[in-house]
């Protein structure tokens, strides 16, 4: 019998490889005049992070065979490792990222890169959505038997429709947030989809003033003890 | 000298500006590179694994089979996530990614093998 072709998988593979030579093309631009390494630096960040979108897509497509292993992760350790690498887009987006622990450090269990890549994205869309001149917030806290990680922003309120069919179990879907002008909604679906893998829930809150997403995960009781 | 085999012109082009001043031979697929063998031994090859034709394990395993090529130092230099992976039994030194790859570890393979 013929293997089924997963056709999202092949159009990720065919995407990823002009971004990866673009991103190779712009470090190649030797002896640029100092006003224009801003420029390459734009065009290494933005194809370094739609590669790493179209990787998280294909890691949707493999979530059912189950390769993601579950183990304890430390969240301060994720958090501060995507902390760290989007600082530099926030600070050239001229906005703010705060981050606040206020968990005990307890592990979850979780996958790693899974993980990573939801609080990866919930930051992005914080820094894309915040108005300007605000800060986005980090903010990690524990919830009973559970740590939740919490983004909050300062940009439009998510619309209602999103908002329920969050709260009623995720989004199975891309989902246009249609009062988030330029937005898929694929960041939120890929954390939508890695969070259900996790067991974790995702949810959001709106403000009058923005919103928070945010993921809660079960904690690890038995690594935890030796933390 | 340097083989790198990639069937991506543009990506190919950029692996070899990253190899500066080495002498460089390119391939869009395993069997050119194969026959180009035959002529004249490479230090090191730069080695992408989904080819048009034969793939780049097809060509690994190739090289493992022959006395004189087997030691060839190859770095694989994919997009497929072959992190944690342990090629060495095939004259595997290095695995790049080209997701995440920079010019200075290709030049660094270069320096070191060429």
């Amino acid at each position: 019998m013929e293997s089924e072709v997963d056709g999202v998988l092949v159009a990720a593979h065919e995407l990823k490889a002009p971004l990866a030579v673009i991103r190779q093309l712009a470090f190649s631009l030797d002896e640029l005049a100092p006003q224009n390494e801003q420029i390459r630096s734009e065009m290494i960040q933005v194809s370094e992070r739609a590669i790493k979108q179209v990787n998280d897509l294909a890691k949707v497509r493999r979530l059912e065979d189950g390769l993601f292993v579950m183990e304890p992760v430390s969240v301060r350790a994720v958090c501060d490792d995507v902390s760290r690498e989007l600082i530099h887009l926030y600070g050239n987006e001229k906005k703010e990222l705060s981050v606040k622990y206020s968990n005990r450090a307890r592990l979850v269990t979780a996958n790693h890169d899974l993980l990573y890549s939801v609080v990866y994205n919930f930051l992005l869309n914080a820094m894309h959505y915040s108005n300007d001149e605000t800060k986005a917030e980090l903010l990690v806290h524990d919830a009973r038997e559970k740590v939740r990680i919490v983004v909050r922003d300062y940009g439009p309120a998510l619309p209602v429709a999103i908002w329920r069919r969050i709260r009623e179990g995720g989004l199975s879907e891309p989902t246009s947030i249609a009062m988030r002008s330029g937005s898929s909604g694929l960041g939120l679906y890929i954390a939508s989809e890695f969070s259900r893998y996790m067991h974790g829930k995702l949810g959001a809150v709106r403000h009058r003033d923005g919103t928070s997403f945010f993921v809660e995960l079960p904690v690890s009781k038995q690594a935890s003890l030796f933390v | 000298m340097i083989f790198v085999i990639d069937d991506d012109e543009l990506m190919s082009r950029c692996i070899v500006r990253a190899c500066r001043d080495h002498e460089v031979k390119e391939f869009s697929n395993a069997i050119d590179a194969m026959k180009a063998l035959d002529e004249k031994m490479p230090n090191l090859v730069f080695l992408d694994i989904l080819l048009d034709g034969p793939d780049g394990f097809a060509l690994i395993n190739e090289m493992a089979s022959y006395t004189d090529t087997v030691k060839i130092p190859i770095v694989i230099v994919s997009s497929l996530d072959l992190e944690g992976k342990d090629l060495s039994p095939y004259g595997v030194i290095g695995i790049l990614s080209k997701d995440s790859m920079v010019p200075e570890e290709l030049l660094a393979y270069a320096n070191k093998y060429d």
